[in-house]
């Protein structure tokens, strides 16, 4: 472009130019361009760094079993984050629009955004923890689970005498059948104090009903000494058990619960000989917590942990193009006879299409390189199933190995992996700016 | 094809403020029914309870025979065209005039059908494969209007649709919308804040006032017989001049006495408004309209007491007419209704106690009044109108001055 005449000279004009541009230029050039071309000069020499290999790291990529494993691993984090972060965002955008403390809801969904992903990382491998007494996520699973089958009350009890047989994992009977009018006494032992109900009192013995079987079901275990078989006094009943009556073929007849003093009652039992049960349930070991941390689950444990640390941020940002959709288009929908669900579907999303796809290539750009929320969160036994490419590049590179040719080499493939993306954002703004 | 009922129909905020303030108005069967006044009168509110854009407080609004204060906006068959347009922006011509049979899922050759036939009435038929920000303002406002008369709806809703247009397209709109609607035969509520197109436009119109309805009638009714202040001021343009006057008895009818002049009302006056009677010795509002002014030159014959004096200040030459504005000794009406009307355009009365009042006339070409001459101006005292200068309301005959005139 020709400098109008009168106007500032070239020399000056440049000038301006190159100053406004020198210090991008110079930081630009030290802390990006510098290391990238030296990056890609030293993937094509050996981990020393003293022999030329041409492009040997490279294909060395691909036979190696955790860098191919964080390959596949960033694949799963690419087809389910973006998606998932894009998808909640949407969800909690279009919530925060019409609940109460909109607000307060709005600050706790992107609070996340505020914790380093690092620290992200700390927070769910404490979560996460097997055990329902120290892990909130399987504490949560466990409560779930008991609200909806109740646990059984005695995970370790055995038979206290020769009249009472059988497993907990079969159910616990009495040796001898039972007949109508008859009594049955199922002692146990081996009963943990901690894991007697404590509602539980003194064990009553039952009195013999026409027509009917009675029992009792009690801690057989008597502090210095005792009978077994027998119920004696400071002896506790065992409430909530499942008492069955089984035909002498083995069906199940009818099932009682033991009172509080450990007593149960079958009414009106026609004649025959019938076996009581304590069935199998009651025995059942209570909820050991899901493994999040193991092998199997650690990488959707990740992708979870992820996206609450990111929904946040895509909520704003879609919240912010909610907010810009005009109030007259969606009220034209309506008036034009869409349902809710038509106006969302037909008018909402195509309008926040540009939203969403910034969300969405924003977020694929950042699980490309996620890094150190792996790191943080999952233990060192099962990183070589959760292992991602970045962490793979630190590791080979900077953790002991010192393979800094293949390092290099996992680097510049991670970089390959961006450009497209690259484009499609340059293109984006080249579209929205011409 | 349905008639529209508000009964009492109100609608309150949650701080109190009533928007619409039990309001009572029959549209019947595939009437042009205008709803007209300042900005925040309530118009809008109004129709946008219909559209069920907006709860209704209290009442109930009926639509043909349904009550439907509770019926999803999507479910009252009505439609509604925005003062924004209110296009989708990313569908095409096509598919935005499409859109409402699209979602109650018309079959494909029957949309297609009705598209090109809406298109076709709207001479949209070579931008159907636009985008509507490729349109210009006139095109997107007909794109409006397709996607409503499309839908076949029992009711079209019009919320100022042509204030976005300029002053050329919208006076071609008017005329092309009053035709589409006549050949539709469709009840249509229109909400405007120009009194040109509430008089152009409606079968009847409805003059609205923080919330209240003025006066019911049709536009030649409203022009004629204003309820009150209010109405006399809002429709006309230019605004009917308003004036303090004290009536006296003279030669058996009245006189207006206006500052030191004395205008003659005549015995066909008093006959007209025998409610005047009962304003003998107090003080009236007297509204002159423009073309009741003209210069006494040219409207020869005119007795002296038909005459007011004034000043020429301001002469706007129109070619057919000529305004003439010009001060007279009397003192201007100064009324709520008449500090409102001058707020919505843009003015600001104060009562400095003057005793001037700017009249404005509609003179005809052929007079020669120059600015600062002091002139004779005939008044044509067989339509003036007048007004309770306490409440406002117009006076007519004793039965008049009741009906239809609410509280102000």
């Amino acid at each position: 472009m020709e400098a109008p005449p009168g106007g500032p000279s070239p020399w000056r004009k440049h000038g301006v130019t190159f100053g406004f541009l020198l210090p991008a230029v110079v930081f630009l050039t030290a802390w990006v361009i510098y290391p990238a071309i030296k990056t890609f000069y030293r993937s094509l020499y050996s981990d020393r760094g003293d022999e030329f290999v041409w492009f040997d790291n490279y294909t060395a990529l691909f036979s190696d079993e955790r860098v191919v494993t964080a390959m596949k691993n960033n694949a799963i984090w690419v087809a389910v984050v973006p998606a998932g972060v894009t998808a909640l965002g949407l969800v909690f955008a279009v919530l925060t629009e019409r609940v109460r403390w909109a607000v307060a809801f709005k600050f706790a969904v992107f609070m996340p955004l505020a914790i380093s992903l690092f620290a992200v990382g700390v927070i769910w491998r404490i979560m996460y923890e097997k055990d329902p007494d120290s892990g909130v996520v399987n504490a949560l699973i466990a409560s779930g689970r008991d609200a909806v089958k109740e646990p059984g009350v005695l995970p370790t009890a055995k038979p206290s005498s020769e009249a009472v047989t059988g497993t907990p994992k079969g159910g616990i009977r009495l040796e001898e059948t039972v007949e109508p009018g008859g009594t049955a006494f199922i002692g146990l032992t081996a009963i943990p104090p901690r894991d007697m109900p404590e509602s539980a009192k003194q064990a009553v013995e039952p009195e013999a009903r026409e027509g009917g079987i009675t029992g009792v079901v009690w801690r057989d275990f008597k502090p210095g000494g005792g009978t077994p078989g027998e119920v004696e006094t400071e002896e506790l009943g065992i409430p909530r058990v499942t008492v069955e009556l089984r035909s002498s073929a083995g069906g199940k007849i009818a099932e009682a619960k033991t009172e509080d003093d450990g007593t149960f009652v079958f009414e009106g039992v026609e004649g025959g000989q019938y076996e009581v049960v304590v069935g199998s349930a009651t025995f059942a070991n209570p909820f050991g917590g899901v493994s999040w941390l193991g092998e199997k689950l650690i990488t959707p444990a990740l992708l979870i942990a992820y996206l609450w640390a990111s929904a946040g941020f895509a909520m704003v940002v879609i919240g912010a193009g909610l907010a810009a959709i005009s109030r007259d288009v969606l009220e034209a929908a309506r008036t034009d006879g869409a349902t809710e669900w038509q106006v969302f579907r037909r008018v909402t999303i195509p309008l926040l299409a540009p939203v969403l796809t910034v969300v969405f290539v924003t977020q694929i750009i950042g699980v490309l390189k996620v890094f150190d929320i792996v790191l943080s969160l999952a233990p060192e036994a099962s990183r070589d199933n959760a292992t991602v490419i970045a962490l793979e590049m630190w590791e080979k590179s900077f953790a002991g190995q010192n393979r800094f040719g293949f390092g290099s080499a996992i680097s510049m493939f991670l970089f390959a992996l961006f450009i497209p993306f690259l484009i499609l954002n340059i293109r984006r703004f080249r579209a929205e700016n011409g | 094809m349905s008639e529209v009922k508000f009964e009492q129909v109100s609608k309150i905020y949650p701080d109190g403020t009533r928007a619409v303030n039990v309001l009572d108005l029959e549209v019947e069967d595939g009437e042009f029914m205008v709803l007209v006044g300042p900005s925040g009168c309530g118009k809008s509110t109004a129709l946008r309870m219909v559209a069920g854009l907006e709860e209704i407080s209290e009442g109930v609004l009926r639509i043909g025979d349904r009550v439907v204060n509770h019926v999803a906006s999507k479910d009252r068959d009505i439609a509604m065209v925005f003062q924004s347009y209110a296009l989708y922006p990313h569908l095409s011509v096509y598919e935005n005039i499409a859109f409402g049979l699209r979602v109650q899922k018309v079959p494909k050759d029957e949309v297609d059908k009705r598209v090109t036939e809406a298109a076709k009435i709207l001479g949209l038929e070579e931008f159907l494969k636009r985008k509507p920000r490729a349109l210009s303002g006139g095109q997107r406002q007909r794109v409006a209007m397709g996607r409503a008369i499309v839908r076949k709806p029992s009711a079209f809703l019009m919320d100022e649709p042509l204030s976005n247009l300029d002053a050329k397209l919208r006076v071609q709109m008017r005329s092309e919308i009053g035709r589409l609607q006549r050949d539709l035969d469709t009840t249509t509520i229109y909400v405007t804040h120009d009194q040109v197109e509430a008089m152009t436009m409606g079968d009847r119109v409805a003059v609205m006032r923080k919330g209240e309805l003025q006066q019911v009638a049709t536009p030649q009714d409203l022009y004629d017989q204003p309820v009150n202040l209010f109405v006399g001021g809002f429709i006309g343009s230019p605004a009917m001049n308003m004036l303090e006057a004290t009536l006296e008895r003279h030669n058996g009818g009245f006189a207006a006495v206006l500052g030191d002049q004395r205008l003659s009302l005549g015995e066909h006056v008093v006959s007209e408004h025998p409610g005047l009677q009962r304003y003998d010795g107090k003080k009236v509002i007297l509204g002159i309209r423009p073309e009741d002014l003209e210069d006494s030159e040219v409207a020869q014959g005119r007795a002296e007491d038909e005459c007011l004096r004034g000043e020429v200040k301001l002469r706007e030459a129109l070619g057919s007419e000529i305004m003439v504005h010009f001060a007279v000794n009397a003192r201007p009406a100064l009324t709520d209704d008449v500090r409102e009307l001058a707020k919505d355009v843009g003015e600001e009365i104060t009562d400095d106690g003057e005793s001037n009042a700017v009249l404005v006339g509609r003179f005809e070409p052929r007079s020669k009044v120059r600015e600062g001459d002091t002139v004779p101006v005939a008044v044509d005292t067989r339509s003036l109108h007048f007004f309770d200068p306490e409440t406002g309301a117009g006076i007519y005959d004793q039965a008049n001055l009741a009906k239809g005139t609410r509280s102000t």
